[in-house]
C-alpha cells in the first residue's frame, strides 16, 4: 500500500508544518512577552496554549475586504501565492532516516528525496516573493505598492547571496539531494557538520541565517511590512483569511529556512556520537536544531530595530555577495586541499 | 541650532556582528528576570482611603440607611447624576429615600456630593469599575449603591480627617 | 498518465501564450507569462530533465519575472481606455495582413511537427533507473568539452549587460546625492 503510506507521510508532515507555525505565533508572542517583561497571551487556555485556536477562529470571523479598485482577480491570487511555494518546499526536507510506525514501513522520513532537493526549495521559495509583489501592486494604495517593491527588491538581492552560500555546502557535500547532504554529514561525529568545516562553515552559517532573514522578510529586514512608514505594508489592505494565509506563508516560509539551515549547516537529524540511531531520536535531534534556528527568528526580531533601505541594499550587494563569493571560493581551495 | 556630536564607532563595532551578539545576549537574559505585568482583573491596584471611586450610600449598623433624602447632594451634583424622591419614616430620623438613583454614565466622580452630604450618608468608595450591555443598566438605584459603613470605613475617616482642618 | 500531464502541461504553456498577448492588463501578461514557464518547466520534468525544470522556475520565474513585473508596475500605464482606443486604430488591411503572416507560420510549424517522426514514448526517461537527473553528465559536458560555448555565453551576456547600461545611462546634470555617513555630525532642532 505504497499510497497510502504516502498518504499518512503528507498528512503528517503538512500537519506538522502547519502545527509548528501555529506553535509560531504564539511563541512570537510568548517570547517577544518575556523580552519585554510582560507575560503574554495567557487566557485561552492553560498558559494561553489555544490562542492560536483562537485566532484563527476570529480570521474566519472577520469582515473580508476588498478595496475599491482592487485588481479583484490578481488580489485574490496573491495570498495564495504567498502561501503554497512555502508550503511546498517541505516536501523534499528529510526529517529522519528509516522509519518504522506501529510495524508499518514508511521508508525514510520525507515526502520525496528529489536528486535537485535544494534547488527545488530555492526555486520555490523564490516564488513566494509574488505574493508579496502582486498583493502590493493589486490593493490599490500607496503603501502597499510601496512595500510590495521594496520587498521584491529586496527579496532579489538577498536571494542571491543565499543561493552562493547554499552552494558552498553543495561544493562541500558534492550533492544536491538534501538527504545525501546530511548523510555526508552523519558519521556519529559532530564535527562532521558542515558548520564546523574551519573558516568555510562558519562563514556559510552565519550568511546564510542572515540571508534567510532577509529572504522571509523577517525582522530587521522586514521592509515589505514596515509599520511606522507603510502602515502595514503590502498587507495593509487584507483582512480576514486573505491576511490570515499571507501571515501563515510567512510563518510556513520560516519553518522551512529553519529546516534548511539545520540540514545544510547542522548536519539534519544526525545525532551526536549516534550514528544508528533510531528515527525517534533522529526526529527529535532534528526538532531541536530546527527550533533553536526558529527561536533565533523570534529572538533577533525582538531584539534589532529595523536597517534603513539603503543599508540593506548595501550590505546585500557589497557586502553580503562579496563575502559569499569569496566563501565559495575558500570551500573549493578547501575541497582541494582535502 | 543643536549640533549633536557623534561618536566615532570602533572597528567591531562597525562589524555589526558582535555588537548584534551583545544585543541577543542581553535580550536573553532579559528574558528570566521578574516580570512586570500586573493580572488586572484577579490583582487589581490596590486602592487607598484618598481614591475617589463611584459614589455609595452608607447603610448604619442598625440597618437603616444614613440618607435623610435632604437633596444637598442632588444639588450640589455638577453632572444631574443624582435624583432623590423622599418619604417619611416612623424612626426618630423622619425621612429617607425612597428611590435615589444615580446614573454613573452622567457621574464624573467629582465627589462634591460627599462634601454636600451632612449626614455621612454619602462617599466616594474605592470601586472603580463600571461595566454593562445596556445604558439602563447603569443607572443604579439604591439597593445597588448602599454599602456597610465597615466597607466604607476607610474613606469615612478620611474625609472626617479632611474635615477636621476646618 | 503521462501523456495526460503531458497535454495539461501543453495545455498551460499554449493557453498562458495565448493570454501574454491578449490581455490588456500588463501586469495581467506578465502574470500569464509565469505560468507558461510553470509549463515548460513541467514538460521539462516530464521529459526527466528535474534540473532544467527547477532551473526554469529558479531563473525565470523567480529572477527574470520578478524584475519584468518591477518595471510593468513603475512604468506609467497610461489610460487603459486611451489605449484600447489606439489599438482599434488598426487598419482592417494591417489586420488581414498580420492574420495571414502568423497563419502561414502557424501553418509552417504544424507541417514541420506533423512531418517529423517523434519516437512513441517520448516520456520514457520519467523515472529512469539509477536516478533522476543526468546532473553529472550535463555538467561534465558543461565544464567539459563545451567548456569554451559555456563560457563565450556568459561573456555574451556580461557585454549585453554592460552596453544596455552604457546606451540607457543618461547624461548627468546633477551630482549624485550621497547618504551622509552615520558618523557625522547632524544637524537638526531637538
Amino acid at each position: 500500500m505504497p499510497f497510502l503510506i504516502l498518504l499518512i507521510k503528507a498528512s503528517l508532515i503538512y500537519g506538522g508544518l502547519l502545527v509548528t507555525a501555529a506553535v509560531m505565533t504564539l511563541a512570537e508572542r510568548k517570547i517577544s512577552a518575556r523580552i519585554q517583561l510582560r507575560i503574554g497571551p495567557n487566557r485561552v487556555g492553560p498558559g494561553g496554549v489555544l490562542q492560536p485556536l483562537a485566532d484563527g477562529v476570529k480570521f474566519i470571523l472577520k469582515e473580508e475586504i476588498t478595496p475599491d479598485g482592487a485588481n479583484k482577480g490578481i488580489f485574490r491570487l496573491a495570498p495564495i501565492m504567498a502561501a503554497v511555494p512555502a508550503m511546498l518546499t517541505v516536501a523534499v526536507i528529510p526529517f529522519a532516516g528509516e522509519t518504522v510506525i506501529f510495524g508499518l514501513d514508511f521508508g525514510l522520513l520525507s515526502l520525496t528525496d528529489l536528486d535537485i532537493g535544494l534547488l527545488f526549495v530555492l526555486a520555490f521559495s523564490g516564488l513566494s516573493v509574488y505574493g508579496v509583489i502582486l498583493g502590493g501592486w493589486a490593493s490599490n494604495s500607496k503603501y502597499s505598492l510601496l512595500g510590495g517593491l521594496r520587498a521584491s527588491a529586496q527579496m532579489v538581492s538577498y536571494e542571491l547571496s543565499l543561493i552562493m552560500t547554499a552552494l558552498t555546502v553543495v561544493a562541500l557535500s558534492g550533492s544536491m539531494d538534501l538527504r545525501e547532504i546530511v548523510e555526508v554529514q552523519n558519521t556519529g561525529n559532530p564535527l562532521a557538520w558542515n558548520c564546523f568545516t574551519p573558516v568555510v562553515g562558519q562563514v556559510g552559517l552565519v550568511l546564510f541565517v542572515i540571508a534567510t532573514f532577509a529572504e522571509t522578510n523577517r525582522h530587521p529586514f522586514d521592509f515589505a511590512e514596515c509599520e511606522p512608514e507603510l502602515v502595514g505594508g503590502f498587507h495593509t489592505e487584507y483582512s480576514s483569511m486573505k491576511f490570515a494565509l499571507f501571515f501563515l506563508g510567512e510563518y510556513c516560509a520560516m519553518t522551512v529556512m529553519a529546516c534548511l539551515t539545520t540540514v545544510l549547516f547542522l548536519g539534519g537529524y544526525s545525532v551526536p556520537f549516534w550514528e544508528d540511531a533510531p528515527w525517534m531520536v533522529e526526529l527529535a535531534t532534528f526538532m531541536a536544531k530546527t527550533s533553536f534556528f526558529l527561536f533565533l527568528f523570534i529572538w533577533v526580531r525582538w531584539t534589532l530595530p529595523r536597517f534603513r533601505y539603503d543599508q540593506l541594499m548595501n550590505l546585500g550587494w557589497k557586502v553580503f555577495l562579496p563575502i559569499a563569493l569569496a566563501n565559495l571560493l575558500l570551500a573549493g581551495a578547501f575541497i582541494s586541499l582535502t | 541650532m543643536v549640533v549633536v556630536q557623534r561618536r566615532e564607532l570602533t572597528f567591531w563595532e562597525r562589524m555589526y556582528l558582535p555588537e548584534i551578539v551583545r544585543g541577543l545576549v542581553i535580550t536573553f537574559k532579559k528574558m528570566f528576570e521578574p516580570r512586570v505585568t500586573r493580572q488586572y482583573p484577579e490583582q487589581a491596584m490596590p486602592t487607598t482611603a484618598v481614591t475617589r471611586g463611584q459614589p455609595r450610600l452608607t447603610v448604619k449598623d442598625d440597618g437603616n440607611i444614613a440618607c435623610v433624602s435632604c437633596g444637598l447632594c442632588e444639588a450640589a451634583c455638577p453632572a444631574y447624576a443624582i435624583t432623590i424622591d423622599g418619604k417619611e419614616t416612623d424612626r426618630f430620623i423622619e425621612r429617607e429615600p425612597e428611590r435615589f438613583d444615580i446614573d454613573m454614565l452622567r457621574c464624573i466622580l467629582c465627589g462634591f456630593c460627599e462634601e454636600a452630604c451632612p449626614k455621612e450618608a454619602i462617599f466616594m468608595s474605592n470601586e472603580l469599575e463600571l461595566a454593562n450591555t445596556t445604558r439602563e443598566g447603569l443607572v443604579y438605584d439604591m439597593e445597588q449603591l448602599k454599602r456597610s459603613t465597615s466597607t466604607l470605613q476607610p474613606r469615612i475617616d478620611y474625609v472626617r480627617k479632611i474635615n477636621d482642618r476646618w | 498518465m503521462v501523456d495526460l500531464l503531458f497535454y495539461v502541461a501543453a495545455a498551460l504553456c499554449v493557453l498562458c501564450a495565448l493570454g501574454v498577448v491578449v490581455s490588456a492588463n500588463p501586469v495581467q501578461s506578465v502574470l500569464m507569462l509565469l505560468g507558461s514557464f510553470v509549463g515548460i518547466s513541467l514538460i521539462y520534468l516530464l521529459a526527466g530533465f528535474q534540473f532544467l525544470a527547477a532551473i526554469q522556475i529558479l531563473v525565470y520565474g523567480g529572477a527574470i519575472m520578478v524584475l519584468f513585473l518591477f518595471v510593468v508596475m513603475l512604468l506609467n500605464q497610461g489610460d487603459p481606455a486611451v489605449l484600447a482606443s489606439e489599438q482599434g486604430l488598426l487598419s482592417k488591411a494591417q489586420l488581414a495582413g498580420g492574420l495571414a503572416v502568423a497563419g502561414s507560420a502557424l501553418a509552417l510549424l504544424l507541417a514541420a511537427v506533423v512531418r517529423t517522426e517523434i519516437p512513441r514514448p517520448i516520456f520514457g526517461y520519467l523515472w529512469p533507473e539509477g536516478g533522476l537527473d543526468p546532473l553529472v553528465g550535463m555538467a561534465q559536458a558543461m565544464f567539459g568539452p563545451y567548456v569554451l560555448a559555456f563560457e563565450g555565453a556568459s561573456v555574451l551576456l556580461l557585454t549585453t549587460a554592460v552596453g544596455v547600461m552604457t546606451l540607457a545611462k543618461r547624461q548627468r546634470t546633477k551630482p549624485s546625492v550621497k547618504a551622509a555617513p552615520l558618523s557625522s555630525t547632524t544637524e537638526g532642532s531637538p
